[in-house]
């Protein structure tokens, strides 16, 4: 806070009037003008230096205390601040709809257009994400799925067809002895399958262990 | 659907490889039933001709040391009556008795030879676990000396040959998908010793 200016000092300026070369009134009318005009004068005296006294008295006491002053109210209005600041703004607050009043009047493409995306990238994991989409989206059933059992590779082509022939014989002879088709199915769990179980398995384990 | 905050904690924890080999969607019907004639058929000419090329390389191998003994003369028989390349009976004897062998260690150890490796094949006994080695050894010697008795695959009906019946073993669809590695073939023997 600035200082006061120190206002300048009032002088006080007694005015004398020489009377001996003038002739003493006499008359009532002449004496009761002087007394009015003198009653005047001293009243006018008096008021204009209380008046000097009071500023100067006020000005001083402003210029002296200010600091200590400004330290009381501190002292004394923070606290009162401090707790009545945050239940105000809490209480406008929830009186706000304030995502409605950023949609209505702040432009948010604006901002996104100026933000830097390239290091938010740069902070972003892709390949955990990545490896994480492929995960959840089950990519190896997807392609299991999309080549809808026909062997992928030269092996699996071979061992297909194989089979084919397999089934093709056993039931030309089936057809020639004229018989059923026996039972094939032998004990025990294929390990082939096994795999995919235990996989499974694993799976089920982690979700119902993580909450 | 677990989060993405959820899969990374997953990760962390446990770093495990992704598998990205699959079984043919088409395929997985048949795993565990008992093979056919051409798949065995397929699987038995892959293992002869891998014992035929192992007998060759002896011989091969017999011959290039041959000269090593006796430098002269490359021809027929050496100065001590020895034959540089051995006798055709006895290729044979070593095929038989190699594949003896290589059909027992195959058999008892993981219950797929090369063979039935490509074409997808495990031996099992009839618990469905893999041979014993006195089952193996004996399998293995009623095939070699018996081979025919795969034709009885057709006639049984049920995809069994003579051995099978005689010893009862399986022989199943259970295709490896991927490349084998020896750990993993180790990893399940301990598997199905267990049960």
């Amino acid at each position: 806070m600035s200082q006061p200016e120190p206002s300048p000092r009032p002088e006080v300026v007694l005015v004398t009037r020489p009377t001996a070369d003038q002739p003493a009134p006499t008359s009532p009318a002449h004496i009761l003008r002087a007394v009015i005009s003198h009653s005047i004068g001293l009243a006018t005296f008096t008021v204009t230096t209380a008046a000097n006294i009071t500023q100067q008295a006020v000005n001083a006491a402003a210029s002296s205390g200010a600091h200590v002053a400004q330290r009381g109210m501190s002292v004394v209005v923070d606290p009162i601040l401090d707790a009545v600041v945050p239940r105000v703004t809490d209480a406008v607050l929830d009186r706000l709809d304030l995502t409605q009043i950023v949609l209505d009047h702040v432009d948010v493409d604006a901002i996104v257009a100026k933000a830097d995306i390239e290091a938010v990238i740069d902070r972003v994991p892709i390949v955990p994400i990545a490896d994480y989409v492929i995960d959840e989206i089950d990519l190896p059933q997807i392609i299991r799925q999309s080549t809808g059992g026909v062997a992928t590779d030269a092996i699996n082509s071979v061992r297909v067809q194989t089979f084919g022939a397999d089934q093709w014989v056993s039931r030309l002879t089936d057809a020639i002895v004229r018989r059923r088709q026996g039972n094939l199915q032998a004990p025990g769990e294929p390990e082939s399958l096994e795999e995919l179980a235990e996989e499974t398995k694993d799976a089920q384990a982690q979700d119902t262990q993580s909450p | 659907m677990t989060s993405f905050r959820d899969y990374q904690d997953r990760r962390q924890r446990d770093v495990t490889e992704m598998r990205m080999e699959v079984l043919p969607l088409g395929a997985r019907e048949f795993q565990g039933d008992r093979a056919g004639l051409i798949t065995r058929l397929a699987a038995g000419v892959i293992d002869v001709v891998a014992i035929f090329l192992v007998v060759l390389g002896v011989a091969v191998a017999g011959w290039m040391l041959s000269f090593i003994v006796s430098p002269l003369n490359p021809l027929a028989t050496t100065a001590d009556g020895m034959r540089r390349f051995p006798q055709v009976v006895l290729l044979v004897m070593i095929g038989y008795g190699l594949a003896w062998l290589y059909f027992m260690i195959c058999w008892a150890t993981s219950g797929r030879t090369i063979g039935n490796l490509v074409m997808g094949l495990r031996v099992i006994n009839h618990k469905g676990s893999r041979l014993r080695w006195p089952v193996a050894a004996l399998r293995s010697g009623f095939v070699v000396v018996f081979p025919i008795g795969l034709a009885w695959v057709v006639a049984s009906g049920a995809n069994r040959s003579v051995q099978d019946l005689v010893l009862r073993t399986n022989v199943t669809y259970d295709w490896v998908v991927g490349v084998p590695t020896l750990a993993g073939i180790l990893g399940r023997n301990r598997g199905s010793q267990k049960k």
